[in-house]
Order: structure tokens, then sequence, then C-alpha cells
């Protein structure tokens, strides 16, 4: 066998040459392939959890004015400024003699006020994205090797 | 073999080439050890911690996330708490230059009123050879020390367009880094109640500080990787609850206003006013003068350390209650059946307990007189006589100490004081403190839990906790706590017979405290301060209890004026501040007149 080799080297030694360059660039090809497949995986990935993080800014931001914005309304509508702008229109506080009370029939007193759930209440993590964002390369490989064996 | 010597033979190709492959393989085997010999140093040599943080601190972020503070709203959704967001202005140093620096130093000079000097010398220091890369800037206060330049939006807005103008200085290495910060819309009202909020996020006093992890919720620690990047939705920190208060805005701005007109005329110290639902415990209002706003706590917080003063008065100021008390100690008279209304007492204006002589207030003997009358004029003598010689000290002090008197309401407010009782166990008790106690005097009590106690006698001998939450709202749920009730110190008729007596007493004593249509029951008090050397001779604490409508009180108001100039009196001052309150309360509770004015029909 080895005398075969060496007289093939010796006819023909590109021959040999071009079989262990095409094996290491067969090799190199495959590792650039995984290799510019993870790239994209975690360019994608890398853009998607930029996204994400606007989106959350952009969250924050939402409730942040929402919250500015409900506190100008309670500033506006505080028993104080109330006051004074009934009194600006000539309204004065009522007195027990100004009142006349009427006793209705089947008067259903209204239910108090209810307070609101808290704001930020707990969000399910799963669910709102794609597993194409979450798992790793390995990951999706051990996936499909198992599809690929539940397949058969 | 023989030929050309520039040409080499098949063997001498064959060294060479051997020769070549040899030394690349060599070169290659050296790269690759010193590749090899280098990860081991770098994951196992000595400096194999500092590598392992240096990759950590650039492969990726790890903050801590806290939740908005929950809100706080008054019976009817009226906001009293919010969040607001601030600024701190924050610089990254690395990205400092000289001319930044000094435009930096020039720009918030100038928008913020600040040294100059101080900020350049901020943005100077060598921060960064204590290892610190960003820095927070900082004012000097002079009462406070060294604090964080915060900055509202507006003042933020301007910074934002100054950094997006590329023709505007350049503040490159600035930043704006938003915090949470408490905001409360309607300014000083309720402000003891709900207490403050610290830059922190911490509470303190009031809701706020008794309150404080419900309403801060958890903080979470968020872990995010650049290496390899991360995409994950994180789930938000665990929000804290929003609190319904049993506070009617409405109500506590009447009482507010009420109480800072009577303190403007009778030039008094300071001052409190407490509603409460004698039903169910539930505070309507609590106001207190000075007022406190919690936006703007902190010279608030320097005057009352330096003044020595309550930070909530209303649970935390304990005072000699005086005439009030004397519901307390008749109550007891009543219940255990040692007197009845009209039983008559014969004053002489002077009796003796435990060898020290006690006196009516105005020193005067007013003769025989009802139990209705003692209540009416106030007389000293007469309950001094009922707790010495009808009820006696054993049954007295297990009647106050029913009513609570010296132990803790347990109402839902940071930083309630429990009073001061010596009862004959007590080692420096003596038998004439049985005489001054029966009046008032010699006893501490909060108003929170004199109106406690007095609202049992108003809810038919049932004492209620009194507490300011009606509403918890929470992720999982909305809670609702029920009433608890703390006893029941005297029997229903005692406590019918006492609003009845205290009914008749008031419209004798003051018609100061009245309201058309309404039947109350109320008391006045005017105690004497305690000092060092003996009680002050000059100020007193002026103050009335009254509840109503009657036969089913809706409410008790408890009104105290602490020295007030224009009048010792609480039947002066006092009274009708009650009257006040009570003739908007009956309007804004909606509760129709009980006698004199019939109910129209409709409907």
């Amino acid at each position: 066998m080895r005398n075969a080799r060496t007289q093939a080297f010796r006819q023909a030694p590109w021959r040999i040459l071009r079989q262990s360059a095409g094996s290491t660039l067969l090799g190199l090809v495959a590792l650039l392939l995984v290799a510019g497949m993870y790239l994209a995986v975690s360019a994608r990935l890398a853009a998607a959890g930029r996204v994400l993080l606007d989106l959350e800014d952009r969250r924050a931001e939402l409730i942040r004015e929402t919250t500015r914005l409900g506190a100008q309304l309670a500033d506006l509508t505080s028993p104080e400024r109330m006051v004074e702008r009934a009194a600006s229109m000539g309204f004065r506080p009522a007195h027990p003699k100004d009142t006349e009370y009427i006793v209705i029939e089947g008067y259903v007193e209204p239910e108090g006020f209810r307070a609101p759930p808290p704001i930020g209440s707990p969000v399910q993590p799963s669910g709102g994205l794609s597993p194409a964002y979450t798992e790793t390369l390995a990951e999706w490989v051990i996936r499909v090797v198992a599809q690929l064996r539940g397949g058969r | 073999m023989t030929g050309d010597p520039g040409v080499l033979s098949g063997a001498e190709g064959q060294g060479l080439q051997r020769g070549r492959v040899l030394s690349v393989m060599v070169a290659m085997g050296l790269v690759a050890s010193g590749l090899v010999v280098q990860l081991i140093r770098v994951q196992f040599g000595p400096y194999a911690p500092v590598f392992d943080a240096r990759a950590r601190a650039g492969a990726g972020t790890r903050e801590r996330v806290s939740p908005a503070r929950g809100l706080i709203f008054d019976r009817d959704g009226v906001l009293l708490a919010t969040n607001g967001t601030m600024y701190y202005l924050e610089v990254e140093l690395r990205q400092l230059n000289d001319g930044s620096r000094r435009e930096i130093a020039s720009v918030l000079s100038k928008l913020l009123v600040l040294p100059m000097e101080d900020l350049y010398a901020q943005l100077t220091h060598d921060w960064t050879a204590k290892g610190q890369y960003r820095i927070r800037l900082t004012r000097d206060d002079p009462r406070l020390g060294r604090l964080p330049i915060r900055l509202e939006a507006t003042a933020a807005n301007v910074l934002r367009e100054f950094l997006a103008d590329p023709l505007a200085p350049d503040l490159s290495g600035l930043d704006l880094v938003p915090t949470s910060s408490r905001h409360y819309p309607n300014g000083t009202l309720a402000g003891h109640v709900l207490g403050i909020v610290n830059q922190e996020g911490e509470g303190f006093f009031g809701v706020e500080g008794y309150y404080d992890d419900w309403l801060s919720g958890k903080s979470i620690v968020v872990e995010r990787t650049f290496i390899p990047p991360d995409a994950r939705l994180e789930p938000d920190p665990p929000a804290g609850v929003n609190l319904v208060l049993t506070i009617d805005a409405d109500i506590q701005n009447v009482a507010e206003i009420a109480l800072s007109e009577a303190i403007e005329e009778s030039e008094a110290e300071s001052g409190q006013i407490i509603v409460m639902d004698p039903r169910n415990g539930e505070i309507l209002a609590m106001a207190a003068w000075p007022t406190l706003d919690p936006n703007d706590y902190e010279p608030w917080l320097v005057q009352a350390e330096a003044d020595d003063s309550a930070i909530t008065p209303a649970v935390a100021a304990q005072y000699e209650p005086g005439s009030t008390f004397k519901i307390l100690t008749m109550a007891a008279a009543l219940s255990s059946g040692a007197v009845q209304p009209l039983d008559v007492f014969v004053d002489t204006g002077v009796i003796e307990v435990g060898g020290v002589p006690i006196r009516n207030w105005d020193y005067g003997a007013w003769g025989p007189q009802t139990m209705i009358g003692c209540m009416r004029y106030s007389l000293n003598v007469c309950l001094a006589y009922v707790a010495s010689q009808k009820l006696g000290a054993s049954s007295f002090y297990s009647y106050l100490t029913e009513f609570g008197i010296g132990q803790l309401t347990g109402v839902d407010l940071a930083g309630e004081v429990a009073g001061q009782l010596r009862t004959p166990r007590h080692p420096e008790w003596t038998e004439s403190d049985l005489g001054t106690n029966a009046f008032g005097q010699g006893v501490s009590v909060t108003p929170i839990q004199l109106v406690t106690a007095a609202a049992a006698v108003a809810n038919g001998g049932v004492m209620v906790q009194p507490h300011v939450v009606r509403e918890v709202a929470s992720p999982q749920g909305v809670y609702r706590p029920k009433p608890v009730v703390l006893g029941r110190p005297v029997t229903p008729e005692a406590a019918e017979t006492l609003t009845q007596m205290l009914v008749e007493s008031l419209e004798g004593e003051t018609r100061r405290a009245t309201v058309g249509g309404y039947r109350l029951a109320g008391k006045t008090g005017t105690a004497q301060i305690p000092g060092e050397k003996g009680y002050d001779p000059k100020w007193t604490i002026a103050s009335f209890i009254g509840w109503g409508p009657i036969p089913d009180p809706h409410f008790i108001v408890l009104v105290r004026l602490d020295k007030p100039r224009s009048s010792p009196w609480g039947s002066v001052v006092a009274a009708p501040v009650f009257q006040e309150v009570v003739e908007r309360l009956v309007v804004l509770l909606e509760l129709p007149p009980t006698q004199g004015v019939p109910l129209a029909s409709g409907g």
C-alpha cells in the first residue's frame, strides 16, 4: 500500500496534494458554513435584542408619560383647586340649611371606588418570542436531531 | 546522478521539502504551544480571577430593577400619591475632553443656578484613579450636605435639546438618567397621613412608612449578556400594591381649612382635627398644623427635629387631655352602675384625694348637681368624687385599660406612641393620681387614642380599631380589611345614657358646637400643660370631642389646639371649629337632619 502511494506520488504528485488540499478545503468550507450560520443567527439575535431593549425603553417612557398625565390631572382636580374654581364661578359650600333631602324609592347606592391593579404587573416571559430568538445553536441542533429521530 | 549542479536530485529535493515542512510545523507548534500556555495562564494562573472579571464585565450587564411604587387614592379615587420622573445628571468620564468639561460646567451652572467652580471641580477630579469611570453630579446643600442633582422634566428637556443639537455647546459625556420620584398632587392635603418617601424610595411616617414594604414591591436583578447576544423578555419586578385610603379628600380639605382658620384666629401654636366613623374605625380626615408638604419635606423634617415636635401628631403628639377625658370616667361609672345620670352630688368647690386638694376650673363651688350637670359644667371635683369614692381605683383603671389608654391603638400609621397611664401597679402611682386622672390630668394620651376610646361610647360600647387603609389592590387581587373590634369597654346602655347626657350638656354648655337640625353629643376640654416645674400657668391645650347625629352616629370629631392666645378655653376656641367642620360634614356625608326638618319624598 505504502509502495503504491509512493509510486502514485512519484508518477503524479499533484493528485495526492489535490486530495489533501481538497479535504482541508472541504473542512474549511464546512467550518465557514457553520460559522456563517452562527454569525447570521447571532446577528439576528443581537438585532432582536436591540429592538426588544428599544421597546422596553419605549414602554417605560409611555408609563412615565401616563403617570405624568395622571399626576397633572390630579393636580387640576385637587379639592383645593376645585373649591377655588367653584368660588370663582360664584358657588359657595353648601350649608345644611341649603340642602333638601328627597327619599327615592328603590335607590341603590353606587359601589364605591375600586383601586386599579398596579402598573407593571408580572409579564409572562414565555410565549412572546419565537424559539429562533431564544435557543442556542447547540439547542437547535439537539432539537433538529431529536425531530429527525422522532421522524424515523 | 551527475548533472547540472544548480538542479537538485530527487533525494535532495525530498530532503529539502521535508526540512521546509518540518520548520513550518515547528513554527506552528511553537505558536500552538504558546497559545496553550497562555490559555492555561488565563484559565488557571494567578491572574485568572482578573481575566474572568474582565470577560464578565464586557459580556453583559447586571442591574437591579425596582417596580414603580404603588399609588395611593382617597376613598373616592382622588389620587393622593403617585410617581413622577426626575433625572440624575451622570457623566461618562472617558467621553470628556477639556472643552466639554468647561461647557458642561458652564451650561449646568447657568441652567440650574449652581456654582460653576463646584461643577468644574467634579468634572476634573481624578475619579479614574479610584477606578470610577462614571459619576453622578452633586450639589452642596447648606443643611443636608452634598446631594445628587435632580432635574425636573422641564429642565431635563432643555438639556436634551442641547444634547441633540449639533450646533449647541459640546456636552459629550453628559447623560440624563431617569429615576422615579414620589409626587403628591394635592400638596399639603393629608400630608401627615401620607408620610414621606426619600430619594432612595424608602417610605417614612404615615401610610408611606407603615406600608413601605407593600408599596415598594420587590426589586429584581436583571442580567443581560452581550456575548452571546441575549434577546429575552425579562419579567417585570413584582409591583407594589395600590392603596385606597378611608380618607375623604373633600372632608380632609374641610378639616384642614377649618384648622388653619382656627390657628389663625386663636393664634395657637399647633393643632389637629380627626374625623372618624365610630361604627367601623375608618378615619375620614386627619388634619394637622403645621402642615407637611411631602413633595418638599426636607425643610419640614429639619424644623421638626429642631423643635423636637411629633412627626405624625395625631398618633404621636401625646398630651394631657383635660376635661374631654371625663367622658371615659363617666362612662366607666355608668357602666359599672356606680352612678346614675340623676344622682346628685353637692359640690363644695374642693375635694381631697390622697391628701391633695382638687378644685374646679373656676375655683368655685357649684352646689347640688346631677351627673348631667357635672358634665355640663365640667366639674373636676365631681368627677374626682365619682372616680375615688364611687368607682374606686381598681375599677377605674380597669375601665381605662379597657378603653386602651396607655396602649397602642394599632392604627396603620407609622410612629404611633402609646401615651402614659400610671396604674396602682406603677411604683410612682399615688392615690392623688386617681383624683387627677378622673378629669384628665396626670395621664397622657394621643389624639387617635382618645378619639378611639370616645368612639366606643358613640358606637354603643363597641370600640373599633382606627385605620386609614380601606382597600389594597395587588397584582394577585383586591383585599379589603375588615373592621377589628378592640373591645367592649362599656355596656350599650351606659354608652347610650352617656351620649344622651352629653347631648343635654352640650346644648346647655355651649351653643358654639351645635348644628341646627342635628342632635350632637360632645365635651369641651381645657388642659394645662405639664412642665419640669409643674403646670404651665400661661398655656393650655384647648380641645373638643363630639359625635353625631344622635341616635345613629356616623362621625366623631376631635379638635385640639395647642397654646391658643386668643382664649385658653376649649369651649371658646375649639368648639366653634367642631361646629364648622360638622356643618360641612353632614352635607358631604349626605346625612339628612334628624330633628326639626321633615324629609321630602320623591321618586
